[in-house]
């Protein structure tokens, strides 16, 4: 395998699962995600009164036997998805404690996820973002595409200060059609402004997706010696008896992970909490099928 | 404190093992890259205060218990004395009581307190290390350098002797001796706390408290009491005795330990001039009094003796010493005119039969050439003397004589010692006054020895004349005023009586209470003569004078040749005989009470140790590792409940749950 974060047996079994929108898309092409325009699809959308102008192909000829009034027949328009996958590519996604490291868990997420968007006939970008987003493979359908982005997937190196929320506001000012953005990160930001660029996107009526990406040891702060803790971002250092501490880690961390369910409630984004030592299928396949309309259930 | 293993206090280092390991391990500490970090840097805000301080106090601990069951291993014993806080004193100036009731045992084959203390104060000194002790005795009073602790009970000066204490006086000594010696000091009194040789009402505390204020460096005061149960004891003392003729009469009395109530039998062996007799003597309850009459041999002129009981718990109270004289004819005088008073007071004066009594008669007009030498009482029925006639009854009073005065039923003239008479009065028609109460206990009316009262209510008097002045009263008439009074004047007795035994003014002439009266102050009066060879311990009498030797003549007991001014005894000053007995003070029971100590020492900061005297802890020093044990066991009881978690501990999410999807 060309690519360590890929697994094809993985990818076979969850390829029977479509990637379905909770929003509907504006593609460029026809797909099998509805639009918000009507078109030409097979699904019966709505009648309206017929007004000068209209196509008279379309036209309901019983309903006008039947009432002596004229009305159209409309049908849903189908057409594809654009998903953007965000990914945290700072210091603090090298990380791995217990599990393996943040980033290379976001790797699998971004690059199985891909794989079954373009397999569908989807389009899948990347925006990688640091400090500032500092590159992007912009969303294409065609297979040749995967390969671009997972070799981009497969160079990152995490490393700074975190970028996230300015490639947020980024990706909601650029990308005008509505989209399926997939944020892959640890999210050690203020809630508050993280919750602004949810909305910012939101406002842009994109579909969007959070995988909190947390290590196991971030979580139960469980050390039985002091430890001097290097920041991954800024290397400032500090040592402490972690049991010591433990409680009030915990109550802080508690409450940041309330306040960023509670941002991502507000911008209506699915949020997924991923404990990085967890196996990735279920995670996947449990994503997949929450996504899936009621009705097809 | 001393520690029977004291090597093992090595072993203390180690209780800076916990803080070592603690500040090991901050040192040893492993670097890690840690991503949350913006958690950390705000839990470490948070976590200031109360958490530090719970593991400060479990490093405490840990600490603490483990130095505790090092001391506990070295087995330490304490000093009461010195307490916790024995540190560096540069003197110890301790006071000891000596006194006889310091000899009492607090139990059956133990040493007497005295002894005990001194071991203590031993014991206590080792710990003090190069500390000087300074000993004040309470029979000498006088400051003595101790050379070694060892050798105190060895001192004659700290040996039992029959003396009394004045604690007031002792601490003025010491600190007089303290205002001249620097350094830090501590005064020990040791004391079995009896009120007798406290005084708390004293004035003399006032001046000691204040002298020892007064030191430029305010010493320690440590009192060591030495209280408490006691091995059964039994006293005997000389209440009094006179000679009358070829007899020898000896009041005495028998005392029994407070808690003895069932009547027993006492062997009282009279030893007199050589001879030694035995009787069983039946105490029926604490106390017994009774007199003895032993028979002189004849023409003896002057002789020695003592009554002593069996060895009990307090062997200097054992005995009883006497001494007499020639027999000595009891002279009185009556002052008086001629008349009914004067022949009735020459009646209960000198009454038929009575071959060693003579009184005699002399006009009031006279009085100034009254020959006091061999008179033992005057009974003045005549207006109180003036001039030379009262400095003459003055001389006779300071002198140890007694003198009774009747009213003479003239207005109020001039006062004699500030006493004088109220105006004659006459009782309302077809009343008297009668005689409502009198001290049983004291004074000439006082009951037999047998314990029967005086038929004194029969007096009635039909006049009277009130005793006015500063007397105490021992006797009162129905309404309140005084019948008889008495005022001590140096070492003799004014008495007033409000009547006089005169058919216009009263029946005291029917004997039943005049001749007890009288022949009782009479006796008082002998004693003056008698009473040279009667003292007490510590006396001047006992105090040689230059050129004077004192020799012992009894071989009661085993007297100590050294402290013979300080111990009961037959002496013999040059030609003088001398029987010394200890104080009557020192047979009495009462122990000071904490109110009265706090009274007595109030601004010293004393510090009681009632424990010096308990007999199951003969030294002032304890084993105490137990206590170091329980200590252990509390510290580390305390460091596992320290360490134990919280009941509800933070949980970041309710359940470790490896994903978690929130429907939007």
């Amino acid at each position: 395998m060309k690519y360590d974060f890929l697994d094809n047996r993985l990818l076979s079994r969850l390829s029977t699962l479509p990637i379905e929108a909770r929003v509907p898309m504006m593609g460029n092409v026809a797909g099998k995600h509805r639009s918000p325009h009507r078109g030409s699809s097979v699904e019966f959308a709505e009648y309206r009164k017929y007004v000068p102008g209209d196509d008279t192909r379309r036209l309901d000829w019983k309903a006008f036997a039947r009432s002596d009034r004229f009305y159209i027949k409309e049908f849903e328009a189908d057409t594809n998805l654009r998903a953007y996958f965000v990914v945290d590519a700072s210091g603090s996604m090298n990380f791995a404690g217990r599990g393996e490291a943040k980033i290379q868990f976001a790797r699998r997420i971004a690059a199985s996820l891909s794989y079954l968007l373009v397999n569908q006939g989807d389009a899948a970008g990347l925006s990688i973002c640091t400090n500032k987003l500092h590159l992007e493979v912009p969303p294409s359908r065609r297979a040749a595409h995967l390969d671009r982005l997972f070799s981009t997937l497969g160079a990152l190196a995490p490393s700074g200060p975190t970028g996230l929320l300015e490639a947020l506001h980024t990706i909601a000012e650029k990308v005008s059609q509505r989209a399926f953005v997939v944020i892959l990160s640890d999210l050690f930001t203020e809630p508050a402004a993280l919750g602004d660029a949810l909305q910012h996107l939101r406002y842009r009526k994109h579909d969007i997706s959070v995988f909190h990406l947390l290590d196991p040891q971030e979580l139960s702060f469980e050390f039985d010696r002091p430890h001097r803790f290097v920041d991954m971002e800024d290397n400032t250092a500090l040592v402490i008896e972690p049991n010591l501490i433990a409680d009030e880690y915990k109550a802080a961390l508690r409450d940041f992970l309330t306040a960023v369910r509670a941002k991502c409630h507000d911008a209506a984004a699915d949020y997924q909490m991923v404990l990085t030592d967890a196996p990735l299928e279920p995670l996947l396949r449990e994503f997949l099928t929450a996504r899936l309309p009621k009705s097809k259930h | 404190m001393l520690f029977l293993n004291p090597l093992l206090l090595w072993f203390l280092l180690a209780a800076s093992i916990p803080v070592v390991i603690h500040l090991l391990n901050r040192r040893r500490h492993k670097t890690i890259h840690w991503a949350a970090m913006q958690f950390l840097l705000k839990a470490t805000r948070e976590s200031r205060g109360k958490k530090k301080l719970r593991h400060f106090l479990i490093l405490a601990c840990r600490t603490l218990g483990l130095a505790a069951l090092i001391v506990a291993a070295a087995r330490p014993i304490v000093s009461g004395l010195l307490g916790w806080g024995g540190g560096a004193i540069d003197v110890v100036v301790l006071v000891l009581d000596r006194s006889a009731s310091m000899e009492i045992k607090p139990g059956d084959g133990m040493n007497p307190r005295r002894q005990i203390v001194l071991e203590k104060v031993r014991e206590a000194m080792k710990n003090l290390g190069s500390a000087r002790l300074v000993l004040i005795d309470s029979a000498s009073g006088l400051p003595q350098e101790v050379p070694s602790p060892d050798v105190l009970a060895e001192l004659s000066s700290t040996a039992a002797t029959d003396s009394s204490a004045d604690f007031a006086t002792l601490l003025t000594r010491a600190a007089e001796f303290l205002a001249e010696t620097p350094g830090r000091a501590e005064v020990w009194l040791a004391s079995d706390l009896q009120t007798s040789n406290w005084q708390p009402e004293n004035e003399r505390w006032a001046a000691a408290r204040a002298s020892l204020a007064n030191l430029p460096q305010k010493p320690a005061v440590r009192v060591l009491s030495l209280t408490g149960a006691t091995a059964p004891n039994a006293s005997i003392r000389l209440l009094g005795s006179r000679r009358a003729a070829d007899e020898l009469l000896v009041d005495l009395e028998v005392s029994r330990s407070a808690d003895s109530q069932v009547a027993s039998n006492l062997p009282l062996t009279t030893t007199i001039n050589g001879t030694r007799t035995t009787e069983t003597l039946i105490v029926p309850g604490q106390s017994l009094r009774f007199q003895k009459r032993l028979a002189l041999p004849a023409r003896s002129e002057a002789g020695s003796g003592w009554f002593s009981i069996p060895a009990d718990g307090n062997p200097r109270d054992n005995a009883a010493f006497f001494a007499y004289g020639p027999a000595l004819p009891t002279k009185s005088v009556i002052v008086a005119p001629a008349g009914e008073t004067a022949d009735y007071l020459a009646l209960a004066a000198a009454p038929p039969g009575f071959g060693n009594q003579h009184t005699e008669r002399i006009d009031p007009s006279q009085a100034a050439s009254l020959n006091i030498a061999e008179v033992s009482t005057v009974l003045w029925a005549a207006p109180l003397p003036t001039g030379a006639a009262a400095d003459q009854l003055s001389r006779f009073l300071a002198a140890g004589g007694q003198v009774i005065c009747f009213p003479p039923g003239t207005p109020p003239a001039t006062p004699f010692l500030e006493l004088n008479w109220g105006p004659p009065t006459p009782a309302e028609k077809d009343k008297y006054f009668i005689l409502k109460d009198w001290n049983h206990n004291d004074g000439p009316l006082r009951d037999g020895i047998d314990g029967s009262p005086l038929p004194a209510d029969r007096l009635k008097a039909i006049r009277r004349q009130i005793p006015l002045g500063d007397a105490s009263q021992l006797a009162r008439w129905e309404d309140g005023e005084a019948l008889l009074t008495r005022r001590i004047v140096d070492r003799g007795t004014l008495w007033f009586l409000a009547s006089t035994p005169d058919y216009t003014w009263s029946n005291l002439g029917d004997a039943d209470v005049l001749l007890p009266l009288v022949q009782r102050i009479l006796a008082l009066g002998s004693e003056r003569f008698d009473a040279s060879y009667l003292t007490t311990v510590g006396s001047d009498a006992t105090k040689t004078l230059p050129g004077q030797t004192r020799s012992r003549l009894d071989d009661f007991g085993s007297p100590d040749p050294a402290n013979d001014a300080y111990l009961a005894g037959i002496f013999k000053l040059n030609d003088r005989l001398l029987a010394v007995n200890r104080s009557a003070a020192e047979d009495a029971p009462e122990i000071l009470s904490r109110d009265a100590l706090d009274a007595a020492l109030t601004g010293t900061g004393y510090t009681l140790l009632e424990q010096a005297g308990q007999a199951s802890d003969p030294s002032l020093s304890r084993d105490v590792w137990r206590a170091f044990l329980i200590a252990v066991l509390c510290f580390f009881l305390a460091e596992a409940l320290l360490c134990l978690p919280k009941k509800t501990t933070v949980q970041v999410i309710p359940t470790l749950v490896k994903a978690e999807t929130l429907k939007s």
